[in-house]
């Protein structure tokens, strides 16, 4: 009797041992940081994003789901730099969930337009933090993974392995495609361009593309027409070709400022899911390499 | 059903609650005929929040709330003022003046801010559905006070609103019960717009007035049906927003809308 009781054991042990293994339960606040915890988790974590891939990641409407989201994950990924500030704390707040490990995903990045010194209102447009639109660059990505897998790996040690392996395989593809990225857009090097909002800066120095004014002069606040006339101005001296805004942005005023500036309006998807087809961290960058490519020509 | 208390909890609490205080600062309002004069409270309240932002306060801490109250008083003695020079120029019109007057002198201002444009709409948009306990805490004090001021002075708040003829004979000094109306309403619309949004409270403060008023002629009857078609809308826009996934504040207004033309409805139906 002892004897089939051991058997019957051993035989349900590994079942046992699988249910304490669930997919571990993470959400992100973009869905390019779900998509660089999917491709590092794989089978074993369960992501969700709480903006969507059109969504303006500045501001996000309240709905019971982003709750009951937070409420139920054991890991919270988001960009920080402020980025979030306006919803993100009144969220986690309102979830009330005390098993959550929230990890910002900025450190250890090199920031852009990260002000040094005291700062003062004065200053106007200066980010107190720097540019948060760090993860439009593949390098970044591969920090960020690496961070991503570094947590994932504490929480669930198990499968430690299977992480590094998946981190692994996302770093080389990345890198490799990252040679025929950079190849696509090289002929552009040191073109000059103008943007809607700052949220380019990445993209731009990544690539050697020079961003020379921006349409949107404040953050936030529609530009006004001393602004708007000196830009178009500035574009022709300069003969700028292009005028990058992302799929975010209302594209009425940044049409008419590249028709009176003698440009062309490019639109780059700036986010995963933003566009039909982007559904991997590198299809982004493929969409966006491949549109410079095409309309800088 | 649990899961439901646990996600909507909090802000069932707080909507209860301010239907239970704007209920009744609605029937005077719409009693006076000044219906906007909360959009133009929160707005200057928010013109204040922006002022202590540019000099350095955070827009969440005391000081920024200090600001948007002292606006907000300022506003209510400038409402006071307009309905004692009344005649000519109506007290809605001057509403209508303050109201977009803050609003553009807060554009003017956030100009000078980072992200500032973004800090403002947070001011006045609102989140009743993240809202904390401690938020509803400092609000029920707030509510608390105002209650019983107005509980114990009921008959001067209600005459000056409703039959100002008769409380100049009583020798009540209309001028100075009207600026004790408007800054107790400035204090408590201060004290939940960044929780609600103006939207939010417009509604709350409105609709189940209006609904009272078309339900009952007498006064206390109409604050009761206030109280309940308020309560109502609350749990059913709270669980529209649930079961659907919808953002709250916005499945709360248009359940209120709703609420009111089947009321309409069914009154013109019943009687004719």
């Amino acid at each position: 009797m002892k004897k089939i009781l051991c058997l019957l054991l051993l035989f349900f042990l590994p079942a046992f041992g699988l249910r304490a293994a669930e997919p571990l339960s993470v959400v992100t606040t973009t869905p390019d940081l779900a998509a660089i915890v999917k491709a590092v988790g794989g089978e074993q974590v369960k992501v969700e994003s709480i903006a969507k891939g059109f969504q303006d990641p500045h501001y996000v409407e309240a709905k019971p789901s982003y709750m009951r989201l937070v409420n139920q994950a054991r890991l919270l990924f988001y960009v920080g730099l402020q980025l979030e500030i306006g919803w993100l704390p009144l969220l986690v707040q309102g979830a009330r969930n005390p098993h959550l490990t929230q990890v910002e995903l900025s450190q250890g990045i090199s920031v852009l337009e990260r002000p040094t010194g005291p700062i003062s209102r004065a200053q106007g447009d200066v980010h107190p933090e720097g540019n948060p639109h760090y993860w439009l660059d593949p390098r970044n990505g591969i920090l960020m993974a690496r961070r991503v897998a570094q947590e994932l790996k504490a929480l669930a040690p198990t499968n430690a392995n299977y992480f590094d392996q998946n981190l692994k395989l996302f770093e080389s593809d990345l890198n490799r495609r990252r040679q025929k990225w950079e190849e696509r857009v090289t002929p552009f090097r040191g073109t000059e361009v103008v943007t809607y909002h700052k949220e380019l800066e990445y993209i731009a120095k990544w690539l050697g593309i020079s961003i020379i004014d921006y349409v949107e002069d404040k953050p936030g606040i529609s530009p006004s027409p001393r602004h708007l006339e000196n830009l178009i101005q500035n574009m022709r001296q300069h003969k700028i070709k292009a005028l990058l805004v992302s799929n975010f942005t209302s594209p009425t005023i940044p049409q008419a400022v590249a028709d009176k500036g003698g440009a062309k309006m490019i639109v780059l998807p700036v986010s995963v899911g933003g566009e039909k087809g982007i559904e991997s961290y590198a299809d982004l960058f493929e969409a966006i390499t491949g549109r410079l490519a095409e309309g800088l020509k | 059903m649990s899961e439901f208390f646990s996600i909507m909890g909090p802000a069932l609490a707080a909507s209860l609650l301010l239907t239970a205080i704007f209920v009744y600062f609605g029937l005077h309002i719409v009693r006076r005929g000044v219906i906007f004069v909360d959009l133009a409270l929160a707005q200057v309240a928010a013109m204040g929040g922006t002022v202590a932002f540019l000099l350095g306060y955070s827009l969440e801490g005391q000081g920024a709330y200090f600001f948007s109250l002292a606006f907000a008083s300022f506003g209510s003695v400038v409402f006071t003022l307009a309905r004692s020079k009344e005649e000519m120029v109506p007290q809605e019109a001057i509403i209508g003046i303050v109201y977009a007057f803050a609003a553009a002198a807060t554009v003017l201002l956030v100009d000078k801010a980072p992200h500032g444009a973004e800090h403002i709409k947070y001011l006045l948009v609102g989140n009743i559905l993240w809202v904390s306990w401690n938020t509803i805490g400092v609000l029920f004090a707030v509510s608390l006070v105002v209650a019983i001021f107005h509980f114990f002075f009921r008959r001067n708040f209600f005459l000056v609103s409703f039959d100002t003829e008769q409380a100049r004979r009583e020798g009540i000094s209309v001028a100075l019960w009207d600026l004790l109306f408007y800054l107790s309403l400035a204090w408590v619309v201060t004290t939940s717009v960044q929780t609600a949004g103006v939207l939010l409270i417009f509604s709350f403060l409105i609709v189940p007035a209006v609904c009272g008023v078309l339900l009952s002629s007498r006064l206390k009857m109409g604050l009761l049906l206030g109280w309940l078609v308020g309560a109502g809308v609350s749990l059913a826009g709270l669980s529209l927003s649930y079961s659907w996934d919808l953002p709250t504040g916005a499945a709360i207004v248009c359940t209120f809308g709703l609420t009111l033309l089947l009321i309409a409805i069914l009154k013109r139906l019943i009687v004719g």
